[in-house]
């Protein structure tokens, strides 16, 4: 297992996924990787290959599905787009990543 | 994890190849446009390449990541080690046949036992709520059961509030003509109520309604499913339709839904039961009743009911019957009766006694494998493989073992069942359907993890515990002693638990033979029997039955190869149901006799001495002065309770039931002669006291046919035929049997278990000596070297040989002097089977611990022998 993990914050790669396809439709994972490194002013330190197993864990929820489709190097590569329930599950996930930070965020303000 | 997900993972198993390949794909293509990317702003080639994977971070990482992910690991680990452990088992195929093969007989012997047990015990029966169900009998004296009569039951059924439905019927046998060859069928009167108490189902039609017991409405029958399916071809345009039976036409009103009635060969068909007023008599117990209890109403409490009944009913009952009881027994107690639920359990026991010997001897193969590949486990450990992984694999390894063993198993108890089912069924309640079905296959199921998880701990645990890295270095020197000691204990136990199973069954055989050589009082070599009834309408009068009888005899007497012909209502050797009373003069209370009617023929073909008087002769024909002749039991009896030391030329008073009616009446007649006991019912059964009545005087409508033939029984069958043709064409034969059958029939309940645990007892055995040469064999092997410095030395063959031999005869005899202790606290189990043994029978003990002990030196003597012949040149070079 790769040690030098951690640098997306736990439990967040999934939204940040699941956000960026939402935004962007449909993405390969290179792209996907790429404009999430973007979307974060290339300040988030992104092991690229970390997308892929949460990609696959959430086409096993059924939140996104990937179709067959060519890379600009003009290779056979998967597109993951978000589904209908995928969409739905987008609120869900913020929310739960607000109410996360607003319970830390208090715990901080509590104890400084 | 939602459900959707977990779907998915599961699915994943199973497309493992192909999300790895779509992975690789994606992963070569990311990095490709990485390096483009790269190359795009400004870095050489190289450089590009090196930032792409570095931005990428570690792949066999991420790879593993992406499994974990998507699938179930340790699932997935167990579907790998499934077949890790096929491949091993393809490498060694005699090892996994043998351990196959071993539980295969453990768990098969299981599965069919338990399909015994399930169909004779645990089943519901096949009626509705047949808790419900139960039989009330009169009761003489405790523990002895009586039928009842006509009045008696009319004033249950209207006095007693415990049941919802009480129904009273009484055994019939009609001639079927009309359809092809006449075939008797052997059914049941039956009042009303009958299937609200026997709630049988319906497939076609319906039952019987309280219409159909009215006088003149009696004509109609219902046929059970198996009658249906086999006398009418499954005809569905059977009801409404008129059958003959007897020479009168009866309408068929409904057919029973397959199941209950279906292995009875007595309850064929039903017919209404219309009583007469000529019946209603106090004295006469003919119908057999039962009830269906009403729900929240135990057998007890209405035991108490009909008892009550019975003492209210006291004025009107005959003073020698104010003493009896009446008892409630539920159908489902009454069909499994006492020594058929101790064989079941005895017979269970022993099977399982062969389960853990096979178990043993499985974990002991598993130990000794284990041995040969502890080598191999501790290079993989060193390689990085976890303890726990490797013990998991070891179990995995021994589950697939197991299932191939259950499956095998399976098939052998569903070969077991079909088999043993006819053999059995002379032994087992009419209710009893043996199959192997879905619920033996939820306990094969249940007895492979059971099996797989007990013995498949062991090696598994010798990974855990045992120093690897040591046994690295030591492997090829073969193996520690902690283990072997393990192994050759398992052996001392299997040769003791068969020895407890051999004990048994040597001691049931030995009472099988006593029972064989019991002296049964007649002579029945070359006997062939048959059963016929007469049409009330043929033969309407009892001198019309005695002149058939009297043509029939001489006609069978002329058949050629015929030497003896006799007519009779009972078979020896089989119970006589008919009982009645005899009235001693200046005695009130009368006697209880079995009432067996015979003509002149009978004692002399089955060669029944006569100890006093006379026999039946030809002259006590039809109007002639009325005799009869008495047992022993009964000559025994009235000497007892009436000081009578020579009964012959005694005038008694005898109930005789009357020809063509469900009635008795008194008559007046004289003893003339007592005979020799003879056996009417299994060993151990006392002789019951019985009056003979000559045939001719009181005519019968079922008679039994005997004839003895000079050679084979079977090759006058034809001529019998003949002869009844000559005499009726219109009377079918039925139950055709030699009187060895029926002997076998008579002893079945005890000879049957003997036969199944001696069965169990011989592959106990065989699996006992299977591991014992296992340890022997490997024992030999480990020491070739040591063996080989001996012969080198100058040790001769025999010396070798006696030397391995006394190891084996070590193991063998602590195993015997264990198992016979066992065996002495466990035979008194079977002692209610036992007849005539004790169960510390010395002569049974030491013909099985002689048999188990030469079995034991034949296991030991092929590896021995295999030792003696070791070359030393050979063995000391391959191990130098």
């Amino acid at each position: 297992m790769s040690k030098d993990k951690p640098e997306v914050p736990y439990g967040t790669l999934d939204l940040l996924i699941l956000r960026t396809l939402e935004t962007m439709g449909s993405l390969h994972g290179y792209a996907l990787a790429r404009r999430i490194e973007q979307v974060s002013g290339e300040s988030l330190q992104l092991s690229q290959g970390s997308i892929y197993p949460a990609l696959i864990r959430l086409q096993q929820e059924g939140w996104i599905d990937c179709t067959w489709g060519v890379s600009e190097t003009n290779r056979k590569v998967k597109f993951y787009a978000l589904t209908e329930s995928g969409r739905k599950q987008v609120p869900v996930e913020i929310a739960n990543w607000e109410k996360a930070t607003a319970l830390v965020a208090r715990f901080l303000g509590a104890t400084s | 994890m939602t459900l959707h997900g977990l779907a998915a993972r599961l699915a994943a198993l199973l497309r493992k190849q192909k999300f790895d390949t779509e992975l690789d794909d994606e992963i070569s293509a990311h990095l490709e446009l990485a390096e483009r990317d790269a190359l795009a702003s400004g870095l050489s080639p190289r450089e590009a390449r090196i930032a792409a994977r570095k931005q990428f971070g570690s792949i066999e990482g991420m790879k593993e990541e992406h499994r974990d992910r998507r699938s179930v690991r340790w699932l997935e680990n167990a579907w790998r080690d499934a077949g890790y452990g096929l491949a091993s088992l393809g490498r060694d195929p005699g090892f996994a046949a043998v351990v196959v093969g071993v539980l295969a007989l453990g768990i098969g012997a299981n599965v069919a036992m338990f399909g015994l047990l399930d169909a004779v015990m645990l089943k519901p029966l096949p009626f509705g709520r047949p808790d419900r169900i139960v039989r009330i009998w009169e009761a003489p004296r405790p523990g002895v059961t009586n039928s009842t009569t006509a009045p008696d039951f009319l004033d249950w059924r209207r006095m007693a509030t415990s049941f919802e439905a009480l129904a009273a019927e009484s055994p019939i046998s009609m001639a079927l003509t009309g359809a092809g060859e006449p075939v008797r069928l052997d059914g049941r009167a039956v009042t009303a109520e009958f299937f609200r108490v026997f709630d049988a189902g319906i497939q076609l039609g319906r039952t019987f309604q309280p219409r159909d017991v009215e006088p003149g409405q009696e004509a109609v029958v219902v046929l059970s499913n198996a009658t249906w399916q086999t006398v009418f071809g499954a005809d569905p345009s059977i009801v409404n339709r008129n059958i003959q039976l007897d020479g009168q036409p009866y309408q068929v009103i409904g057919v029973l839904r397959p199941g209950a009635f279906d292995r009875s060969e007595e309850t064929r068909f039903w017919k209404p039961l219309v009583l007469k007023p000529g019946q209603y008599k106090r004295g006469m117990h003919w119908l057999m009743v039962h009830g269906r209890l009403q729900p929240n109403v135990t057998p007890l409490q209405a035991r108490d009911e009909m008892r009550r009944i019975a003492l209210a009913l006291r004025d009107v009952t005959p003073a020698h019957k104010h003493t009896w009881l009446v008892e409630v027994v539920p159908l489902q107690t009454l069909l499994l009766g006492e020594s058929l639920r101790r064989t079941m359990y005895l017979m269970f026991g022993a099977v399982v006694l062969v389960l853990l010997i096979a178990s043993a001897n499985i974990a002991n193969l598993l130990l000794g494998k284990g041995a040969a590949r502890r080598k191999e486990m501790a290079i993989r450990t060193a390689l990085g493989a976890s303890r726990v992984r490797l013990a998991a694999q070891l179990l995995t390894e021994t589950l697939v073992l197991a299932v191939l063993g259950g499956a095998a198993g399976l098939m052998l108890a569903s070969a077991l069942v079909n088999a043993a089912a006819p053999f059995l069924a002379e032994m087992l309640p009419y209710t009893a359907e043996l199959a192997v079905d879905y619920r033996a296959l939820a306990f094969a199921g249940a007895l492979v993890s059971l099996v797989a998880l007990t013995i498949g701990g062991l090696p598994a645990m010798q990974i855990s515990t045992a120093n690897l890295g040591s046994s690295l270095q030591q492997a090829s020197r073969g193996s520690s002693g902690r283990h072997h000691r393990i192994r050759r204990l398992i052996v001392v136990t299997e040769v003791g638990l068969s020895l407890v199973l051999v004990c048994g069954a040597c001691l049931l055989f030995r009472s099988l033979l006593n029972l064989q050589a019991v002296e049964t009082g007649v002579r029945i070599e070359n006997v062939v029997t048959m059963s016929l009834n007469l049409p009330s309408q043929a033969y309407p009068t009892p001198a019309a039955a005695a002149m058939f009888y009297e043509s029939l005899r001489d006609r069978l007497k002329s058949i050629p190869g015929v030497s003896q012909a006799a007519l009779s209502t009972h078979l020896p050797l089989r119970w006589i149901g008919n009982g009645e009373a005899i009235e001693l003069p200046g005695r009130e209370e009368p006697v209880n006799v079995r009432f067996k009617r015979v003509d002149a023929g009978y004692l002399n073909a089955f060669s029944i001495p006569l100890l006093a008087g006379r026999g039946i002769s030809e002259q006590d024909r039809y109007g002639s002065s009325r005799v009869i002749v008495i047992n022993e039991a009964l000559a025994a009896r009235l000497a007892d309770i009436a000081g009578i030391r020579n009964p012959v030329g005694l005038r008694v008073g005898l109930y005789c039931p009357v020809y063509g009616d469900k009635r008795s009446a008194t008559e007046q007649v004289e003893i003339v002669g007592v005979i020799r006991n003879e056996r009417v019912a299994a060993p151990g059964v006392p002789h019951p006291p019985i009056v003979y009545v000559p045939l001719s005087q009181v005519a019968s409508e079922g008679v039994k046919l005997i004839v003895r033939a000079d050679i084979d029984s079977a090759s006058v069958i034809a001529g019998v035929r003949e002869a009844l043709r000559d005499v009726d064409p219109h009377l079918p034969i039925g139950d055709i049997a030699t009187m060895r059958e029926v002997r076998e029939r008579t002893l079945a309940g005890t000879s049957r278990p003997a036969w199944l645990i001696g069965i169990f007892a011989g592959i106990a055995a065989l699996l006992a000596a299977i591991g014992l040469y296992g340890v022997i064999s490997q024992t030999v092997n480990q020491r070739r070297r040591e063996i080989g410095i001996r012969i080198a030395l100058g040790a001769r063959a025999s010396d070798v040989l006696g030397h391995v031999l006394k190891d084996a005869s070590k193991l063998v005899l602590i195993g015997l002097v264990i198992g016979a202790v066992g065996a002495s606290a466990v035979t008194r189990l079977a002692k209610a089977l036992l007849f005539g043994v004790s169960p510390l029978d010395p002569v049974a003990f030491v013909v099985a611990c002689a048999a188990m002990a030469f079995l034991g030196i034949l296991a030991g003597l092929i590896p021995a022998g295999r030792a003696a012949r070791l070359d030393p040149v050979v063995t000391l070079r391959e191990e130098g």
